[in-house]
């Protein structure tokens, strides 16, 4: 393990903590604070993986994840970013990607093959002919793509996620971030903070370079940390990255779960007035030849290693940089004991001329003007090339770490997602902001500044200027802020180099992909000449860094290799999320949230087999034979008891309550009776069936009435809908779940109902489609139905849910005589197949309509067409003879019942079966179909096609309905 | 013959340690282990009515005069009345020592048996609450009792805010009986890392006193 420095004031690590990990089987210590990646490289590890399609060798280049270099299997988790990944103890690391090991990797010979693979080859090559396709592209599966991963794996951890309001959020806790959030705190606005490293800071966080007279950035990163956390109206999420920017300022990011947290990670959602972006800057790859060589890696990187985990992060360091950053981390580094071979840069003047001095104070060799061309060393950096930028000399020297950046460049993802859009400034040499989105704000070095008090005083300014959103400041308090801005350094000059004098075969432009210069080039030649094309044809961008590295210089090569006159062109489109994460994170608790029954732990306790069954969960079976065998026959031969509470159950009231009803049922609802109770549909404007249920006349103005299941939720919607320019007086109230339902049915439930309640219920007092309202012992009061959904003579009993219990006791203990029984959804479901009752979304669809079905007897043609929804298109439709049918079928030779949803055939498909069973009450197959007008005749053979049938089909023949008891006489027994 | 009982949608694994018969129902008054909050109360058994009228300003339920903004509420007397839309308000009885009937006028109907009733009630009930909903009980514009109807824990609720207080925040919650189990299940989940724990009707009726 390498020593480490433990005296630096800015250590994120404690090093008397080791942290045991496993690597390819074998155990290491790492320590407290490190990321998975800093704890390998204190190992020695420097070679993390093989990239993607040439499997060349990838190490630490970013240390904040921008490429897919270190997506390692941990825990068996593929593709976990070891750069962001703080190391807990017990770990256990894989490589990922490679065949034998990462550092013997057998597939590196594809390096070698690049010239077989230029951009868009897949396009190019593997379609000729088209037969090769389909072999090519598993070979291609199997060597492409990073990590592998088991159909059944389980995610371990734990998920959450939390819905935020604030007024202002603020994405980055460096100084930007943090004084725009102190802005506007200070006007008593409520502030989120995210940042996305474990700690406020940001750039500042770990430079020791003097922020003023005895005050280094580091301290001052601190002060401004411990102020932003004395605000109680600033909620500040560390170790939190914003992935998406949204309309109205939704912001969304994951927050990873410290040690005690109750989570792993877990997802945020904020709706804020105003969003302050100060996301800070990246750097923008230098591009050479083997510029991703393990050893190769930017400044940020190299200085971090150092000044936040200890750890130097080579013995002998070339520089080609292309800002005052570079010469700062170079002398640090030097101090702490890097030997500097030498330093290039890429501008020609420009540098601050006190860290010049240093330089040459410190005897380093300084080239201004220069650049890196090549990494040499087939695993690792052995040597580096430097050329002055015309490529006109070179030199080369020994070393085992270059530290290789072209410049700063904007995180603009957020403000783009958001819809904001960018413009190319000659003088940053960034895509800048130019039109932000609605009461969004940027600050800090996104905007190019590079003075420390600059980038605070935009904080400042971005901070009040969402304060201003929110109504809480003054134009004249915002105009101060900004002269104070204006009276600072601005932006600083950026330099404009994109790739070093090299041909670029093996310059990356884009790591994750392996997307060359080269590749670059070819597209352009193809004709792709803008980024979007170029992305899409390369791939440059796709990868899991999701275009961290290629971003802006993509659009700046693109604009450079064609000679634009001006850059016009813009980076390509980056989505959400931002920065990748897990799905589980995305699913968060992902609690089940279903509507149960006041019977469902009783039917439970009777062996009640479960179905969810849209927002309910339903007992859909009471046995393992699913075909319901006993529950059918106990129910047509004795008695059985249904939980029916699903069922959509409604008052509607008022002086006007009939003319809705009118409205939106295709019965005469003037024509329901006090005690009757009648059948009736609603339709959609398009006369196809949407509801149908049972409507009860309560009182003077008053109905109760029931809807489908499924239906219920939209009821009330539905008929305030289509009364909504009507200005009538009623008022509806759902009473779907205070009322329970039990439906008693078979020959056997007079007897058992009528040792419960105290009043007659004989057939000549209670009669078929009689309605009646009474109590149980005098308390519980009761509506009761005499209906014959499953065709049985049957009692549908409304009881209010909080009293079910007890009511379904009772009907158990009276039936225990009777062995009464429980029946479930499926056995209801045959019984009033048989019957040919239909059940909506089962015998129809979104385009059967009431006639169809067979229902057009519930329609009053004597209602005037505007009053009735549907009724002026069923008008249209009972002259169509091309609509489907509801017939009824037989199964030929006896055979078994085809399967719901199969087809009706010959040389077109001409219908399709809607609910068919064996049926045990008839001894054979039965079912509805619905079908084309000609083939519903009585007689009709049908052919009925199955899924994976092949050439076999099976056949029914159309008969009359119902198959069961067809006079009706047991319901009205 | 067997005394009839009520059941409530709510369920809770906790012993009760006290309770009280009324009007059928079981009522637990106090649970083995409260805690010290937050704390998550049963009310469905507290009468709860709908209120429909086309001229809402001439009703006055109870003798209260129902607030004329929507989203407005009024807790007067044990009864809370929350102003729903231009013509409907809920109205909850809260005071275990009145328990009222509803009054036998057209506009009325008795919805204490739709919907489940609870209270989560003590300090970081707002934590608790951002982790099942986007709603935005902090509102500095919202004055509490405050109505919202929205999402809770996905499911169309009606959550009436009663404190923003710190330790003594405070609110109500209403949605279908049916998502009994789930919605109680989803709220202790969301609040056990704040140590929310069950507790019986007295602990409601000693914080809406102090309210």
């Amino acid at each position: 393990m390498m020593n480490r420095f433990n005296h630096l004031p800015t250590l994120k690590v404690d090093t008397a903590q080791k942290i045991a990990f496993i690597y390819k089987g074998k155990k290491y210590y790492g320590v407290k604070g490190d990321t998975v990646a800093t704890a390998l490289y204190a190992n020695g590890i420097r070679i993390f993986a093989r990239s993607l399609k040439y499997h060349r060798p990838r190490g630490l280049y970013s240390l904040d994840g921008e490429c897919s270099n270190t997506c390692m299997e941990v825990d068996g988790i593929p593709n976990v970013r070891c750069e962001n990944t703080l190391l807990k103890d017990g770990m256990v690391i894989k490589e990922q990607n490679v065949k034998g090991s990462a550092e013997n990797d057998w597939m590196s010979f594809l390096d070698k093959l690049d010239w077989m693979m230029p951009a868009g080859f897949y396009y190019n090559v593997m379609h000729k002919p088209a037969k090769i396709w389909p072999i090519a592209m598993k070979q291609i599966r199997k060597a492409a793509g990073l990590g592998k991963i088991s159909p059944d794996f389980e995610m371990p951890g734990k998920f959450d996620e939390i819905f935020l309001n604030t007024d202002v959020c603020v994405i980055g806790g460096g100084p930007a971030g943090m004084m725009a959030a102190l802005g506007a705190a200070q006007k008593g606005l409520r502030v989120i903070l995210m940042e996305s490293r474990p700690w406020l800071g940001g750039f500042f966080e770990y430079r020791s370079s003097q922020y003023k007279e005895g005050e280094t950035l580091h301290n001052r990163a601190g002060q401004l940390a411990k102020e932003v956390e004395s605000f109680e109206n600033i909620r500040v999420f560390t170790h939190t990255a914003a992935v998406g920017t949204y309309n109205n300022n939704l912001v969304t990011g994951f927050q990873i779960g410290k040690k005690d947290d109750v989570f792993n990670e877990r997802y945020i959602e904020i709706r804020a007035k105003s969003v302050v972006v100060a996301a800070g800057c990246i750097e923008r790859p230098l591009i050479f030849d083997n510029n991703e060589r393990p050893g190769v890696m930017q400044i940020n990187c190299a200085l971090r290693m150092a000044k936040t985990y200890g750890l130097l992060p080579g013995k002998k360091a070339v520089f080609s940089i292309g800002h005052d950053l570079g010469l700062e981390a170079a002398l640090e580094l030097h101090d702490l004991g890097l030997a500097i071979s030498c330093i290039a840069d890429i501008r020609e003047d420009g540098q601050d001329p006190v860290l010049l001095k240093k330089i040459q104070d410190k005897n380093i060799l300084f080239l201004k003007g220069w650049v890196a061309t090549k990494a040499h060393g087939r695993k690792l950096v052995k040597k580096v090339s430097l050329a002055s930028v015309d490529g006109q000399v070179s030199k080369t020297f020994d070393c085992d770490l270059v530290v290789a950046s072209a410049g700063m460049t904007p995180v603009t993802g957020h403000i783009t997602v958001a819809q904001g859009t960018l413009k190319y400034d000659n003088h940053t040499g960034f895509f800048l902001p130019d039109q932000m989105p609605d009461k969004m704000h940027a600050a800090g070095r996104l905007l190019g500044l590079n003075d420390p008090l600059s980038i605070e005083a935009s904080g400042m300014l971005a901070g009040l200027k969402a304060a201003f959103d929110c109504e809480n400041c003054s134009i004249g308090e915002i105009g101060e802020a900004k002269k104070a801005l204006e009276n600072l350094p601005g932006p600083v000059r950026g330099t404009k180099l994109v790739t070093a004098p090299v041909k670029g075969r093996k310059s990356f432009i884009c790591f994750d992909e392996d997307a060359t210069i080269k590749n670059i080039k070819q597209a352009i030649e193809k004709g792709f000449d803008v980024p979007e094309l170029i992305k899409r044809f390369t791939a440059t961008g796709l990868g899991p860094g999701q275009g961290g590295i290629p971003g802006h210089n993509l659009p700046l090569y693109v604009a450079k290799y064609q000679a634009l006159p001006d850059i016009s062109i813009r980076p390509t489109n980056v989505r959400p999320p931002l920065v990748p994460t897990l799905i589980s994170t995305y699913a968060g608790v992902n609690h089940k949230m279903f509507k149960i029954t006041p019977m469902d732990e009783m039917q439970r306790k009777d062996g009640g087999i479960f179905r969810n069954i849209g927002v309910w969960q339903r007992a859909r079976y009471f046995s393992n034979d699913l075909s319901c065998k006993k529950e059918i026959e106990n129910v047509r031969s004795n008695v059985g008891m249904l939980d029916g509470s699903t069922l959509g159950k409604f008052r509607i009231y008022g002086p006007d309550a009939l003319k809705a009803l009118q409205r939106v049922f295709v019965s005469d609802m003037s024509r329901v009776k006090q005690g009757r109770i009648k059948y009736s549909a609603m339709c959609n404007d398009d006369g196809c069936m949407i509801d149908d249920g049972v409507v009860i006349k309560q009182g003077e103005n008053d109905y109760y009435f029931t809807t489908s299941s499924g239906r219920a939720g939209q009821t009330a919607e539905w008929i305030r809908y289509h009364t909504r320019y009507d200005g009538w007086n009623f008022a509806l109230v759902n009473l779907t779940d205070a009322l329970g339902v039990i439906n008693i049915s078979g020959p056997n439930a007079r007897k058992v109902l009528e040792k419960v309640v105290d009043i007659d219920i004989s057939n000549e007092a209670f009669g078929y489609s009689e309605y009646k309202e009474f109590k149980i012992s005098d308390t519980i009061p009761l509506r009761a139905m005499r209906l014959g959904f499953v065709g049985e003579l049957s009692y549908e009993l409304h009881v209010p849910s909080s009293y079910m219990k007890a009511v379904w006791l009772m009907l158990k203990e009276a039936g225990k005589e009777f062995n009464i029984q429980n029946f479930g959804v499926e056995a209801q479901n045959v019984l009033r197949m048989e019957k040919c009752h239909i059940i909506l979304g089962q015998e129809s669809e979104q385009r059967t309509n009431l006639l169809d079905v067979g229902l057009g007897f519930l329609w009053d043609r004597k209602k005037a067409d505007a009053k009735t929804i549907g009724a002026v298109a069923l008008h249209q439709a009972e002259k169509d003879q091309t609509r489907l049918k509801l017939v009824g079928f037989k199964m030929e030779n006896n055979s078994r019942a085809p399967r719901d949803g199969a087809l009706i055939v010959d040389d077109k498909v001409r219908g399709y079966i809607a609910t068919a069973r064996d049926s045990f009450s008839l001894n054979e197959a039965v079912g509805m179909a619905l079908v084309e007008a000609p083939l519903s005749k009585i007689g009709t053979r049908l052919t009925i096609f199955e899924d994976e049938c092949g050439d076999d089909r099976i056949y029914g023949k159309v008969v009359e309905m119902p198959f069961y008891d067809p006079e009706g006489k047991r319901m009205k027994m | 013959m067997k005394k009839l009982q009520r059941v409530s949608p709510v369920v809770f694994k906790s012993t009760p340690l006290k309770t009280e018969s009324r009007d059928n129902w079981e009522v637990v008054m106090e649970y083995n282990g409260e805690g010290d909050g937050p704390y998550l109360v049963d009310l469905s058994h507290r009468p709860r009515f709908d209120l429909q009228d086309s001229n809402l300003a001439a009703q006055k339920p109870f003798g209260i005069l129902i607030p004329e903004t929507p989203g407005d509420c009024v807790l007067e007397n044990g009864i809370l009345a929350n102003r729903m839309n231009r013509t409907q308000v809920s109205l909850f009885n809260l005071d275990a020592d009145d328990t009222v009937s509803m009054p036998d006028e057209p506009g009325y109907t008795e919805v204490t048996e739709s919907t489940l009733c609870v209270a989560l009630i003590g300090k970081n009930v707002f934590s608790i609450c951002e982790k099942l909903t986007a709603l935005d009980f902090m509102d500095q514009l919202r004055k509490a009792p405050f109505l919202f109807q929205g999402p809770f824990s996905h499911v169309p609720c009606q959550i009436v805010t009663l404190n923003k207080a710190g330790d003594k925040s405070g609110l109500i919650l209403t949605c279908s009986r049916g998502y009994g189990r789930d919605m109680i299940d989803s709220i202790l989940h969301a609040g056990e890392e704040f140590g929310l724990k069950p507790a019986g009707e007295s602990r409601f009726a000693k914080w809406i006193k102090e309210l």
